[in-house]
């Protein structure tokens, strides 16, 4: 009889107390999509290898500190890998400057909504939740937090390669952001 | 702007990863005081990680597995690879250890001949490449890849580093440039204020014969030294010499310059400097005197200034 599939969060859980089959099963389920966003994030392959596999040494080492009261396993594994890409872009020299302009128009989270082949439905509902909710922001807030998400740049840079006042950027993910949080939580 | 928009801005930024390093120590102090923003931070964390859900995913490379166990073997991470929390109990127990038994055994075995084919391989290997393994294994190959990919990160700190080393160079070059611009300034402001120590007097007469006489006195007070340039002066008696004295304020009588002899035209350039040290504003005179100048001033001053 099969077993029934175990949560992020179980698996998370079970990785922090040693289960390394947990932790494949992790792997398994969230190394395409934080592989995904960290090409997005290095413009660079090999970069991206080399931290996926760096933030993945790094989550069976403190998956222990895990706490499922405070957040998703995914968010959680996001926060840690997004730490690692911007702290290899620091070491780069890279936050200081767009490194393709090109990258300005590739920078949007264009996924689509439609469930992938094995992804397990509490995730695909989350997607449909957070791009439903993105939509829902004005066209400046979004832009900018999809390409400040994206770039790991810092607010100086993102004011210069988008022409816009700092002033406006830093108000426009102020609003953006909270107003994201609020439709989330599942606000108006 | 209100201390509550500040830190919902800091904490947004932080969120996308935007702040520069003084800003991040900024919120990291509110974080530890106020439960609020430290609240608000972690939230709004939260929130961004959330878009992550949006992103396309991509497979990564068939032996990333292989390459993270080889990353926490390399790192010496407590339990890697090994499956922890399984309860065994029974039956169970003698099982595992005949299986612990004859992994041992098989191990050995394994052990064995992976030395002797190492050995083989040796034998066999061209001469001009030695080093070249030809006992590959997954293993093998996941710590040449830890190892090229070490090698890259020292190859780009290195790189990192020698553009840091540049960029100080540049500006030791800049600032000794600079350097040189301002001794070169501070020599010029001292020439200047050497200068602005240069007095220079004119001196008029009062009496008839002197009328057309011109005399002119470039007095450097600091090293008490002078210039006295005569014209159309009148000759003197055979027994009789201009001397040229410096009034000094601060003395009861004028000091000697020493005695100014002109040529036929009556023009004279000289340099003169007092008997005695001079102090305060100079007033310059000139008078004739017996042959060969005096002590103290006994003829008419026929010339002051200025």
């Amino acid at each position: 009889m099969s077993q029934p599939e175990l949560s992020e969060e179980d698996l998370l859980q079970r990785a922090g107390r040693g289960d390394s089959r947990a932790f494949d099963q992790l792997y398994d389920r969230m190394a395409p999509r934080l592989f995904g966003l960290l090409r997005q994030m290095l413009h660079d392959e090999r970069e991206a290898e080399d931290i996926l596999q760096d933030g993945f040494v790094l989550l069976w080492e403190r998956a222990s500190t895990f706490d499922p009261e405070r957040s998703k396993a995914f968010t959680w594994a996001v926060m840690l890998f997004r730490h690692k890409a911007i702290d290899r872009m620091r070491m780069l020299g890279r936050r200081n400057r767009l490194v393709d302009s090109a990258a300005l128009e590739q920078s949007t989270l264009g996924a689509s909504l439609q469930a992938g082949v094995d992804e397990e439905v509490q995730a695909h509902e989350r997607r449909v939740v957070v791009g439903e909710a993105l939509k829902e922001l004005p066209k400046e807030q979004r832009q900018l937090i999809e390409f400040a998400f994206l770039k790991g740049l810092t607010h100086h840079v993102i004011a210069e390669s988008l022409g816009i006042p700092l002033g406006t950027v830093k108000t426009n993910i102020r609003r953006g952001l909270l107003r994201l949080r609020d439709l989330l939580k599942g606000g108006a | 702007m209100m201390d509550e928009e500040r830190f919902q801005e800091l904490a947004a930024m932080n969120a996308l990863g935007m702040l520069e390093n003084d800003e991040k120590r900024a919120l990291d102090g509110a974080v530890a005081r106020d439960k609020e923003v430290r609240s608000l931070t972690l939230e709004l964390e939260q929130v961004t990680a959330e878009l992550a859900y949006l992103i396309q995913p991509v497979e990564p490379p068939a032996n990333m597995k292989k390459r993270i166990r080889a990353k926490m073997r390399a790192k010496g991470v407590k339990g890697a690879g090994v499956s922890r929390g399984v309860i065994i109990g029974g039956t169970g127990w003698a099982l595992a250890a005949s299986f612990a038994l004859v992994s041992v055994w098989l191990w050995q075995q394994r052990s064995s001949m992976t030395q002797q084919l190492a050995a083989a391989s040796r034998a066999i290997a061209p001469v001009n490449n030695p080093a070249t393994p030809l006992v590959d294994d997954g293993k093998t190959r996941t710590l040449e890849e830890e190892l090229k990919k070490r090698r890259d990160e020292f190859e780009a700190q290195k790189l990192a580093l020698a553009k840091e080393i540049e960029m100080l160079n540049k500006r030791e070059t800049e600032a000794k440039a600079q350097t040189a611009r301002l001794t070169a300034e501070v020599a010029a402001l001292k020439e200047q204020e050497q200068q602005s120590q240069l007095q220079i007097a004119t001196l008029q007469s009062k009496v008839w014969e002197y009328r057309r006489s011109e005399m002119l006195v470039v007095w450097d007070q600091k090293r008490s030294q002078g210039v006295v340039m005569l014209d159309k002066m009148p000759k003197v008696d055979s027994d009789k010499d201009y001397q040229l004295w410096v009034v000094d304020p601060s003395k009861p009588n004028p000091v000697s310059a020493g005695v100014v002899t002109v040529d036929a035209k009556g023009s004279v350039k000289t340099v003169f400097k007092p008997v005695e040290a001079v102090s305060g504003e100079a007033k310059f005179a000139l008078s004739i005197e017996k042959k060969g100048g005096v002590p103290k001033s006994e003829g008419q001053l026929l010339m002051v200034g200025p």
